[in-house]
């Protein structure tokens, strides 16, 4: 009898100090987690620009955004992800579409400015975040060959939430979203934008 | 009971609960929740640093996005591509078969890496840069000389006397015939070295298109600057949102370069008299030009034809001096993700076309009969 409650009185020690060792494990891992310098970000080696970043974000207008890398801009007059190339040209043979449906993509002639021929002007293109979506054309638009690329989508941290789940991420059908540690960044809880 | 009993009581059903088998269900539970917590933070093995107080990071993107994204598909390719397949307002004045490919993937001399650039010397032995080498091939498709040169070669000419010509970051190498370097001459910042993406020779003189500076410079042969051509008349530099460049000297030496921001092909007198210039952009005719940025490569033949290859809808085109459009060479034969297609001609009017994403050299001969 009392070799059986021996036994009994080991088992139950040993699981409660599991118990207590796994349950406080769990609430490190998760603490950690909670108060880790990491953000959610978009991976444009993986991203299709599938438009679900547009209607998967919990917010109306979804934390994700166009980026253009000017480094990688090539300034074009007749940019594939400003113009819609296909559409109906004007009197000068410039197409009059546009890509973007949110008018988002904004230009203005950069350097020495030819009045008499556009021919003649390089162009920077910015993203207007109060208006884009995150749907992605520009970016699909911008692609090599067709373009150089320049264009990505972007997680914007003064506008993400932070959900405990990204909604982005679980419906991304490429993996695309990324969790990326930003040392110096200061934590914040569920719900909160970054200042 | 008797108190006095050393054995124990019974448990309850409640304490049997809570004491012997809530603490394996807590623990069972909590390495579940542990489990999840560790699994659910995917993917683990690809995690990037940014900078301390630096700017939202970023995924970082290797500049090779174009040959990893193929999921992606610009949505233009597809309408692009039909305005080869479109008619033109009349039959096409000349047609091509592709007569031989040089470097198949399968063959002894495949390019394993790189295909940067085609010349053809005066007897039209075919030279190539690539995989960091020069290569020159034998008749028979075989290689008959190679020799190593800059990683950072980007371009290729051959002379008239079978010295070869090789441009890379800043600066131009020369070559015997046989492989040893003999000279070469570097230009421009060494800070921020000049991109040089094309070399033709003319005469005794070297002309370097200069995609950096946008303008195409002459050198003689101790690499000292002549002149440049592109900054005169309405040009003002050429417009190269692509940053290429590429020209070539037809045998009246007439120099034609690509103005790919312009959409148009640009001839020059060898001291930069701007002598013309031809194309537009279009969508929907063959003859003009697709996308931001075309055409990107070009060739004289010895007939007095300009070809140009362009991206986007990888084809190549044939033109006369004037502009009329001859042939078009469609994007079936080429890669679409080709950013360019590397150009040379021989004396029978045979296009050489270089596809730098399949790594290959495809020969065009002009079809018997002409027009059709």
């Amino acid at each position: 009898m009392d070799e059986r409650s021996s036994r009994r009185q080991f088992i139950d020690r040993a699981s409660r100090v599991l118990g207590f060792v796994t349950i406080g494990g769990a609430a490190g891992v998760l603490a950690k987690r909670a108060s880790a310098n990491s953000v959610y970000q978009v991976d444009p080696l993986r991203c299709t620009s599938c438009d679900l970043c547009r209607t998967s974000c919990v917010l109306s207008l979804s934390a994700v955004k166009a980026v253009n890398d000017f480094a990688r801009c090539g300034y074009c007059q007749l940019c594939p992800a400003y113009m819609d190339v296909t559409s109906q040209p004007d009197a000068t043979g410039i197409p009059t579409g546009r890509v973007c449906p949110q008018d988002a993509l904004k230009r203005r002639v950069v350097g020495t400015v030819d009045k008499d021929d556009p021919n003649n002007n390089y162009y920077e293109y910015t993203v207007d975040e109060t208006r884009c979506d995150g749907c992605g054309k520009c970016v699909k638009a911008c692609l090599p060959p067709a373009g150089n690329g320049s264009l990505r989508l972007e997680i914007r941290y003064d506008r993400c939430v932070e959900c405990n789940e990204c909604a982005i991420q679980l419906a991304c059908p490429d993996r695309a979203i990324l969790r990326v540690e930003v040392p110096g960044l200061p934590p914040r809880s569920a719900g909160q934008a970054h200042e | 009971m008797d108190p006095n009993s050393s054995e124990k009581p019974p448990l309850s059903l409640r304490e049997r609960l809570f004491k012997t088998w809530f603490p394996p269900a807590a623990a069972i539970g909590g390495m579940a929740m542990l489990v999840a917590a560790v699994f659910r933070q995917r993917p683990a093995a690809r995690t990037v640093v940014a900078p301390p107080g630096g700017p939202a990071p970023a995924v970082p993107a290797p500049g090779a996005q174009a040959a990893t994204a193929p999921a992606m598909a610009s949505p233009l390719l597809q309408v692009a591509r039909a305005s080869s397949a479109r008619p033109t307002a009349g039959p096409l004045a000349r047609q091509y078969r592709l007569e031989r490919v040089f470097g198949e993937a399968a063959s002894a001399a495949a390019f394993h890496l790189s295909l940067n650039g085609v010349a053809l010397d005066s007897s039209d032995r075919l030279h190539t840069l690539g995989d960091g080498e020069i290569r020159v091939f034998a008749p028979d498709g075989s290689v008959a000389r190679r020799w190593k040169v800059a990683e950072t070669a980007e371009s290729l000419a051959v002379g008239p006397d079978g010295r070869v010509y090789v441009g890379g970051s800043g600066r131009v190498d020369v070559y015997s015939p046989r492989g040893d370097r003999i000279g070469g001459f570097a230009f421009g910042d060494k800070a921020s070295p000049a991109a040089v993406s094309a070399v033709k020779i003319y005469r005794d003189e070297i002309l370097v298109a200069d995609a950096s500076a946008r303008i195409i410079r002459r050198f003689d042969a101790a690499g000292r600057q002549l002149g440049v051509i592109g900054d005169r008349g309405a040009t003002k530099t050429f417009m190269l949102p692509n940053g290429k460049l590429d020209l070539d000297v037809d045998a009246a030496g007439v120099v034609r370069a690509t103005d790919t921001g312009r959409h148009q092909v640009t001839a020059w007198q060898i001291d930069g008299t701007p002598v013309g210039r031809f194309g537009k952009f279009g969508m929907s005719d063959p003859a003009d030009f697709v996308g931001c940025c075309n055409p990107v490569n070009l060739a004289s033949t010895r007939d007095g034809m300009v070809v140009t290859g362009e991206k986007m809808v990888a084809r190549v085109k044939v033109f006369t001096a004037a502009g009329v459009l001859m042939a078009v060479i469609g994007p079936e034969h080429f890669d679409p993700m080709c950013t360019q297609i590397h150009l040379a001609a021989d004396a029978k009017g045979r296009v050489y076309a270089a596809d730098p994403v399949r790594r290959r050299i495809q020969v065009f001969a002009p079809e018997a009969g002409g027009a059709r």
